[in-house]
C-alpha cells in the first residue's frame, strides 16, 4: 500500500520543488477514483535534482517492474540523464516526471497550479482545468473515464479551476 | 540544464464522444459529497479506502487458500 503522506512528506521536508499531478491531484480536487501511486512533476533545476535525490534516497527508490539487482541509483547524475522515472520505494510507488504530455515541465505548469494543504503540508497541485487538459493530451483509453469525471467535477464546481 | 525542452502543447478541449458517454454514468452525488470536504479530507479518505481495498484483497487471498 502506498503511503501518500509519507512520500509527500519526504518531498516537502526535503524542500523539493514539485507539482502534484495524476490520481492524487484528481482526488484532492474531488475525484472519487482510487489511485495506487503518487505522480509529481519535479523541477529540473540543478539544485532541485540534488534535493530530490536526497529526499528519496533513504526510501531505497528502484525502477518499478525492473528485475532485482540492477545497479540503479537515484542520484543527480541519474536524474540528469533521464527525465521520467517510475519508481517503487519503501513507502510505495512514485512517478517522477520531468515533463508531461500537454503540460510541459515544472515551470510551464506553475501558472496552472493551486496551493493545497494536504496531510498538514502545503503542496502545489495542478489545477483541475489543466489536469483535464493533460489527461486528454495523454490520450490513453483508461484516462477517458477519468476525464469524464474531472469534467463533471469542473461542472459541479461551476467551472473554476 | 542545456537540454532543450519541448513546449507545452496547444490543447483542444472540445467534447469527446467517449468522454461524453462516460459522463452519463457518473455518480454526481458522490462528487458533490466530495466537494463538501476539504482537499485534505479528500486525500485522507483515499488513504482510508486504499486500506479497505487492501484488506479486502488480503481477505480474498486468504479465503481462496482455504
Amino acid at each position: 500500500m502506498t503511503d501518500f503522506e509519507g512520500l509527500l512528506g519526504a518531498l516537502v521536508r526535503g524542500g523539493v520543488e514539485f507539482i502534484l499531478v495524476g490520481g492524487v491531484a484528481a482526488r484532492a480536487h474531488g475525484s472519487a477514483r482510487l489511485t495506487q501511486d503518487v505522480d509529481v512533476v519535479y523541477s529540473r533545476a540543478a539544485p532541485n535534482l540534488g534535493r530530490l535525490a536526497e529526499a528519496l534516497g533513504p526510501l531505497r527508490p528502484y525502477l518499478r517492474g525492473a528485475p532485482p539487482g540492477l545497479p540503479f541509483r537515484l542520484d543527480v547524475a541519474t536524474l540528469e540523464r533521464g527525465l521520467n522515472f517510475t519508481l517503487t520505494t519503501t513507502l510505495g510507488d512514485i512517478d517522477l516526471l520531468g515533463e508531461i504530455v500537454g503540460g510541459g515541465g515544472y515551470d510551464d505548469l506553475l501558472p496552472h497550479c493551486v496551493r493545497l494543504r494536504l496531510f498538514g503540508m502545503d503542496c502545489l497541485c495542478l489545477g483541475l482545468e489543466r489536469l483535464i487538459l493533460v489527461k486528454r493530451a495523454a490520450g490513453r483509453p483508461r484516462d477517458l473515464e477519468a476525464v469524464a469525471e474531472l469534467e463533471a467535477l469542473l461542472g459541479e464546481r461551476g467551472g473554476d479551476r | 540544464m542545456s537540454r532543450k525542452r519541448s513546449p507545452a502543447l496547444e490543447l483542444k478541449s472540445g467534447p469527446d464522444p467517449v468522454v461524453e458517454a462516460y459522463k452519463r454514468d457518473i455518480d454526481r452525488t458522490l462528487l458533490r459529497e466530495n466537494l463538501r470536504r476539504t482537499p485534505d479530507e479528500r486525500v485522507r479518505e483515499l488513504v482510508r479506502l486504499q486500506r479497505f481495498a487492501d484488506e479486502l484483497k488480503r481477505a480474498g487471498s486468504e479465503a481462496s487458500r482455504r
